[in-house]
């Protein structure tokens, strides 16, 4: 589960500051973030993943306290435990399809690409129906196969959570719902927590619960907190 | 720092075009400076091996350089010449063997091939350079010749053949005649100068210098138009049995052996001029004592080792040498400045990567060691690119570096 306690953020030159007394997100649960732009929803994530740090408050990720983390230490545990999906999908060109999905074992030291991570790849992209162009580069693919990509990438070291920044902000209609129906399939089927952001409010009832984001904005420009 | 080498060789090939101009810009620089080194050890063992095989050589006084140029290489004509006399002289003693050296004439030049030096010596020199015969026999008559391997390859030259001498000064109309030598043998090939040159006895080189010739016989049934005097032993011009020819009396161009005893030589013998003089010691106290010889006389002709001189001529080369290399280090200087700001700006353009990858979860680590290995794998890349042309401009290109030789 995630668990924030009492945590503020401020951007160092940012014109408003985030303050969330409580929230709590239960293992399994599947979250919609909603709000208007410049909100802190991406803040937030940023947050819980553990990119941003804030001076104040706890974060809690599967009973592990994210803010008290080193760089070093959040950053093995950002790549352990949360799988994160961007609106742009992230991928890099030079690679394949199967080897975006694998670079989560190609950047870190402590985790190792092995043969069970191989298998777990493949079975990721036969359940999104990319299988047949596991070979072929990312930049021959439309937007929903790379937002599908992308999903395999977030889910591939079964992550306790997954949190995904719009993810459909640049699909079409058709292609954001089979995005969201797979994330939130992937996502039960992980077993894994799920918080999305979006803007698209005729997904919102696929969600669990939704969580309307302007109540934690305080537009003031103290220089509270500090980035990573 | 696998994963690392296979995101930087996915990201270099990714970007080929890019990765192909750095890679050929540093091969370019390391290539440089490699072959000039690799060509000038090949040049200094080849200069060095026949040097250090010619213990002294004995010639005019002047440049040593050009002498030894002269006596290793058939370089140039020395201005000054020895004489048998000093061959004789190095001899007599028993110290050393001589072997003389008479390198003044070319053969004719034919289109797009140039005459080949004409080396007049002894028999010893087959013997002292190990130079045998791979078809015909050495020559043995007056007029007879044999052919290097290389020259005889490129003049299309077989045992039987014959090969003119050029005359030294066209415009000379009383000068040295063309002399039509035989060719008797074809040497084997030894990589070596003597691959390209025609070897004869030193006694047709002094007729292809016009000290000997041969002429039809002129006596008291010579055509007078032909006779310029004849005088007896007392000076009377009538019925004398001496007879001067005049210029209408032409000397043979070619020795056959139906005018081999016509001819003969004028002058005495120990002035007959030689270039150069190989000596070869017994010992090496006889060594000693020749070199001590020369240079305590007075005699016009000097005594030199080889690969001392050729030592100076390699010092003047690695002078150059160390030009080059200093060029070369500027240019090296200025690659790995253009290539840094090549991959500042490619990193630039890649933020958004490292950003995503920063995201992931990446380690520092892994950020410096994607950076690296990119590095690397061009460098190896350009290293390995910059060996092999070096080798092969080295190995193919020996004959090359041969001809700067002789």
């Amino acid at each position: 589960m995630i668990s924030i306690q009492q945590i503020q953020f401020t951007y160092p030159d940012g014109p408003f500051s985030l303050e969330i007394p409580q929230l709590a997100v239960e293992t399994a649960e599947s979250v919609a973030i909603v709000g208007p732009s410049g909100s802190g929803k991406t803040t937030l994530l940023n947050i819980v993943a553990g990119i941003l740090t804030v001076r104040q408050g706890t974060v809690q990720v599967g009973g592990t306290t994210v803010t008290q983390l080193n760089d070093s230490a959040r950053r093995l545990f950002r790549l352990q435990n949360i799988g994160l999906v961007f609106q742009d999908f992230q991928l890099l060109d030079y690679l394949d399809v199967r080897n975006n999905v694998l670079l989560p074992c190609r950047i870190h030291p402590k985790v190792r690409l092995t043969t069970a991570l191989r298998q777990r790849a493949d079975e990721l992209l036969t359940a999104v129906g990319l299988m047949p162009l596991a070979s072929r580069s990312v930049t021959r693919l439309s937007q929903g196969e790379r937002q599908r990509v992308a999903l395999c990438r977030a889910l591939l070291l079964s992550p306790q959570v997954v949190l995904a920044d719009e993810p459909t902000g640049n699909l079409d209609p058709v292609n954001a719902q089979k995005i969201v129906e797979l994330l939130l399939s992937e996502a039960k089927r992980s077993n894994a927590t799920l918080m999305m952001v979006t803007h698209d409010h005729t997904l919102l009832s696929r969600f669990d619960r939704v969580i309307p984001f302007e109540q934690f904005l305080r537009r003031t420009t103290p220089a509270q907190e500090t980035v990573r | 720092m696998r994963h690392a080498f296979f995101l930087a060789v996915h990201s270099l090939w990714w970007n080929r075009g890019r990765s192909l101009t750095i890679i050929l810009s540093l091969a370019i620089t390391i290539w440089l400076p490699v072959t000039v080194r690799l060509a000038l050890r090949q040049f200094q063992q080849e200069i060095s091996a026949r040097a250090a095989s010619t213990p002294l050589i004995v010639g005019a006084r002047g440049s040593r350089i050009d002498l030894v140029l002269h006596a290793l290489y058939f370089e140039s004509v020395p201005p000054a010449e020895v004489s048998m006399k000093d061959l004789e002289q190095t001899t007599e003693s028993g110290l050393a063997i001589g072997i003389p050296l008479h390198i003044r004439y070319r053969s004719q030049s034919a289109p797009g091939l140039d005459g080949a030096p004409i080396v007049g010596t002894s028999l010893e020199y087959f013997e002292f350079r190990g130079l045998r015969p791979a078809e015909g026999a050495l020559p043995a008559l007056l007029g007879e010749c044999v052919v290097g391997s290389e020259y005889a390859r490129l003049a299309g030259l077989k045992v039987g053949d014959s090969v003119l001498s050029a005359p030294r000064n066209a415009l000379n109309l009383a000068g040295d005649y063309p002399l039509k030598m035989q060719i008797t043998g074809i040497l084997e090939p030894t990589q070596s100068p003597d691959d390209k040159a025609i070897f004869t006895d030193v006694q047709t080189a002094w007729v292809i210098d016009g000290i000997g010739h041969g002429h039809q016989e002129v006596s008291k049934n010579t055509d007078p138009a032909l006779l310029l005097q004849r005088e007896d032993e007392n000076g009377n011009r009538k019925d004398s049995k001496t007879f001067t020819a005049n210029a209408g009396v032409l000397p043979f161009t070619e020795i056959t052996d139906a005018n081999r005893d016509s001819f003969h030589f004028h002058g005495e013998p120990g002035d007959f001029p030689l270039t150069a003089i190989i000596v070869v010691p017994e010992t090496e106290k006889a060594r000693v004592q020749i070199l001590g010889r020369f240079q305590s006389s007075d005699s016009e002709a000097q005594c030199i080792k080889p690969p001392d001189v050729i030592d100076e001529l390699m010092s003047m080369v690695f002078r150059i040498e160390q030009l080059v290399w200093a060029c070369s280090v500027a240019a090296l200087v200025v690659t790995l400045l253009l290539l840094g700001l090549v991959l500042n700006l490619s990193l630039r353009l890649r933020a958004a990567e490292m950003q995503t990858m920063f995201r992931l979860g990446c380690s520092r680590g892994t950020i410096w060691m994607l950076q690296t290995a990119e590095i690397l794998v061009l460098l190896a890349c350009a290293s390995l690119l910059a060996l092999t042309g070096s080798w092969l401009t080295v190995t193919l290109g020996s004959d090359a570096i041969r001809t700067l030789l002789y």
